[in-house]
């Protein structure tokens, strides 16, 4: 009967430490918690962070071991609370900036978020001055988060204009901090091919991040942005060179190699033009999308107005409107635009009117352009010859600078015709080829004059060297005479 | 034709007594020996100032003193003005001709030592006339408002300022002002057209009556010599007829130079932008340039470039009042120190202009 009592003890013994074995392997946080009701433990239980073994004790402190309130939440157990301002993304880089902690949970994972974070525009923005404008959280969630390609994540392809868009569409808010940015871009965006794929689920189109970044993003005017001009064409090719990325959408994927040929391009990568066009320029930004073939004039028009209305006003306009010619670009090509050279107007084997235009087909346009063509390169002969000519006479020591401002009117009044060319209309043509030749016959002249100047002047000077040394000669003479004579 | 000539001369005799004149000159004798040609420089420092006062004002006619329209009157001149081209090239090499000419004019006669007794004031007066031409010049290096021109007074105003005490002052009156501006342009343009000229011109006429007065100086051997070994030559019509031989080769030399090497004129002066590489003054003063430039920054207590403008100014002195202290000269004795100050002197400019040439 003594045994029994022993086996009733160790019996009691054993439970107690199973009891408290199993306790304490459960989180006590969650399960006072839970038993409260309260959202965050609600969404923490699907959180990636509580599947991969996280318990509330990691964000917040405290001993998630003991049921005791008192002690679980106690300062001496390291309970700190909610995190707030700053101390939100420090808690999150404890580990996400801890490399070999997070090759543990994933080998590919990035761990420098909270630095991008930093450094970009939302960590340098305040809106009180105590802590980055957006933390974390603000687009992660707190307690429900999941990974980037879970599709209820926030950050997932699909949900990331809406999660930009809680703030970049609060224009009370944005006006905090740029009064003169826009916050229409979602709706723009909704417009887009990337917009309207985007809401219909496809993941692989482009949104917010794609473009922008997503912890390191930059305002448009940083040259380290993604969107910095400059940067925009290769933040495009991205995806759209691409081939295996965009065999999907059954597009081009050359844009960006023709684009660097291009007059544009060139302007853009060698020259670092702020003010060439990008893809951007033609195609908008959040709304973007192809130009159709009526706007096409309008998108090329919003620089080069003159040709633009010059075109609206010609006989071509309604030509290219019945046949449903993409106006400029039928002429000049779309992304791989080169320099307009004057091979392209007239009839010869490179010219692009042959495309309509024959001897036998639209006659009118063939032999217009024809003589156009002629025009065009009577004015570069005369050019050249000017040119030329003033190069003997700089090169004889001329003083020839008033006669080049009348190279660069001839090359003004090549510029004109390259632009008026566009009206399509001979008269017009002729008036501004005839200034290119007034002033090329007047450099010509002037140039002539220069050159006959110098032989003039050397001629002078051996006419003058020669009726000096004959003085020379015949006082030389006479001296010898009278000294002779007084000799004598 | 010979009556015409004859009636012509009579006519003028008969007023102003030309006769006397003629008497005058044609008493007058040239001392014959082997360095006699360095008397033809005096001449032909006349010659070239002459040339200079004819093309100035010729020039004047269409210069603008102001710095909107000095350069574009001179380009005016050098495009659209028949001759103007030739006009400013021959006053331009004119004047650099002139300075040499004036050097060589001046070291003849200094290792002659024809400034001493009773010559001390035509060597004074030729002295004050060799710093009035380095004064042309450097005033007429601005006035066609160009960027070398620019900057080169602006470097030469600088030096200027270093000199002690009225440094400052007389750099500000220079340039009528802190900078070089347009107002410097005017007070230059003043300078070379009306206030060097007259001066020069009473120097001048002090300078050439002195010397028709006390005659051609002698080289200090001739004392030695009865006067029956002396070799002379008539100043009139012998020696002007060289004078005036000499001219015209000159004048073929300067028309050679104008046409071949015609003046530039450069860009326009742009206050604003920075001073072109390798900016020197004109050849005549680059020697004082480079010495300037390779004194070091401090040398004891004083600073290099006051101690350089402090020892030039002494030179200059020293150079002008040689007939007072060279008093072995006067006294018809050998003074080799003078000879050795002369050819140190001519060695200096000639080394420091080269090096300066060498290291633009």
């Amino acid at each position: 009967m003594k045994l029994i009592p022993k086996i009733k003890l160790i019996t009691f013994y054993l439970f107690l430490f199973l009891a408290q074995y199993s306790f304490g392997a459960e989180d006590q946080c969650l399960t006072c918690h839970q038993a409260l009701e309260d959202e965050p433990s609600k969404l923490f239980i699907e959180d990636v962070h509580y599947k991969a073994g996280l318990s509330c004790k990691s964000c917040h402190g405290g001993n998630s071991n003991s049921d005791d309130m008192e002690i679980a939440m106690s300062k001496a157990e390291g309970f700190f609370g909610v995190p707030s301002l700053n101390k939100i993304s420090e808690t999150c880089s404890k580990c996400h900036s801890d490399a070999a902690y997070m090759k543990k949970y994933n080998p590919k994972i990035q761990t420098g978020q909270f630095e991008n974070l930093k450094a970009s525009v939302h960590g340098k923005l305040s809106l009180d001055g105590r802590g980055m404008m957006i933390q974390c959280i603000t687009c992660h969630n707190a307690h429900g988060i999941k990974k980037v390609n879970d599709s209820r994540s926030p950050v997932y392809p699909t949900n990331v204009p809406q999660t930009c868009n809680k703030c970049h569409g609060n224009a009370s808010f944005m006006q905090s901090y740029n009064p003169s940015i826009s916050v229409d871009q979602l709706t723009k965006y909704r417009t887009s091919v990337h917009g309207v794929l985007n809401s219909q689920g496809n993941s692989m189109v482009a949104q917010c991040a794609s473009c922008h970044g997503s912890h390191e993003i930059f305002t448009s005017k940083d040259v380290r942005s993604k969107v910095y001009k400059l940067n925009i064409p290769s933040t495009c090719s991205q995806c759209h060179s691409d081939k295996e990325y965009m065999k999907d959408f059954h597009i081009p994927t050359d844009q960006f190699e023709k684009f660097q040929k291009s007059v544009h391009g060139k302007a853009v990568f060698e020259k670092q033009d702020l003010s060439a066009p990008v893809c951007n320029d033609c195609h908008g930004n959040h709304g973007a999308t192809p130009p159709g073939i009526e706007s096409i004039s309008k998108v090329c028009g919003s620089c080069h107005a003159l040709n633009a209305e010059l075109f609206s006003a010609s006989p071509h306009k309604k030509a290219f409107d019945e046949k449903k010619y993409p106006e400029c670009e039928t002429c000049h090509g779309n992304h791989e635009i080169l320099i307009a050279q004057d091979k392209l107007l007239g009839v010869g084997e490179d010219a692009i009117c042959l495309k309509c235009h024959s001897e036998k087909e639209n006659q009118k346009g063939y032999f217009i352009a024809k003589e156009m063509k002629k025009l065009t390169d009577s004015l570069i002969v005369s050019d050249s010859l000017a040119k030329q000519l003033i190069f003997q006479a700089e090169q004889k020591g001329m003083d020839v600078e008033e006669i080049k401002f009348k190279l660069r009117e001839i090359h003004q009044a090549r510029l004109e015709a390259r632009t008026i060319v566009h009206s399509f209309n001979e008269a017009k043509f002729k008036e501004i080829t005839t200034k290119g030749f007034q002033s090329s016959n007047l450099a010509i002249t002037d140039a002539k004059a220069a050159i006959d100047e110098f032989y003039f002047r050397r001629y002078g000077l051996g006419v003058a060297l020669a009726i000096i040394s004959f003085l020379i000669v015949i006082l030389f003479l006479y001296i010898k005479k009278i000294e002779k004579n007084k000799s004598l | 034709m010979k009556d015409k000539l004859k009636k012509t001369y009579d006519w003028i005799d008969s007023r102003v007594q030309l006769g006397d004149l003629v008497h005058f000159m044609s008493k007058k004798y040239v001392p014959v020996h082997s360095r006699s040609i360095w008397y033809y420089f005096g001449g032909v420092s006349l010659f070239f100032f002459i040339i200079q006062v004819i093309t100035g004002i010729l020039l004047l006619f269409y210069y603008k003193g102001s710095s909107d329209l000095a350069y574009e009157s001179i380009r005016f001149v050098m495009s659209k003005v028949q001759f103007g081209w030739l006009i400013r090239s021959i006053h331009s090499w004119s004047a650099n001709l002139f300075i040499l000419s004036v050097f060589i004019h001046m070291f003849s006669v200094f290792f002659e030592k024809s400034y001493r007794r009773p010559r001390e004031i035509t060597w004074v007066t030729g002295a004050f006339m060799f710093f009035l031409a380095l004064a042309f010049g450097f005033s007429g290096y601005l006035l066609p408002w160009n960027e070398l021109a620019y900057f080169a007074t602006k470097v030469g105003t600088d030096i200027v300022g270093a000199v002690p005490f009225i440094g400052e002052t007389l750099k500000y009156f220079l340039r009528g002002g802190d900078d070089v501006t347009g107002a410097t342009l005017s007070r230059f343009f003043g300078f070379h057209v009306a206030l060097f000229p007259g001066i020069f011109t009473f120097l001048l006429i002090i300078h050439l009556l002195l010397i028709q007065r006390q005659g051609i100086s002698e080289p200090m051997h001739f004392k030695d010599l009865d006067k029956s070994e002396k070799k002379t030559m008539p100043f009139f019509p012998n020696f002007m007829l060289r004078d005036l031989l000499l001219w015209l080769v000159v004048l073929n030399v300067l028309a050679i130079l104008a046409v071949f090497f015609p003046a530039e004129l450069g860009l326009k002066a742009n206050p604003l932008a920075s001073a072109p590489a390798g900016i020197q003054p004109e050849w005549y003063f680059l020697f004082m340039f480079q010495t300037l430039k390779l004194l070091p920054a401090h040398v004891l207590f004083i600073e290099g470039e006051v101690l350089g403008v402090l020892l030039f100014g002494l030179a200059g002195l020293l150079w002008l009042l040689v007939p007072f202290w060279d008093t072995k000269s006067s006294k018809g004795q050998q003074n080799r120190f003078i000879n050795y100050i002369g050819i140190f002197s001519v060695l200096f400019i000639i080394c420091l202009t080269i090096i300066g040439w060498v290291l633009k």
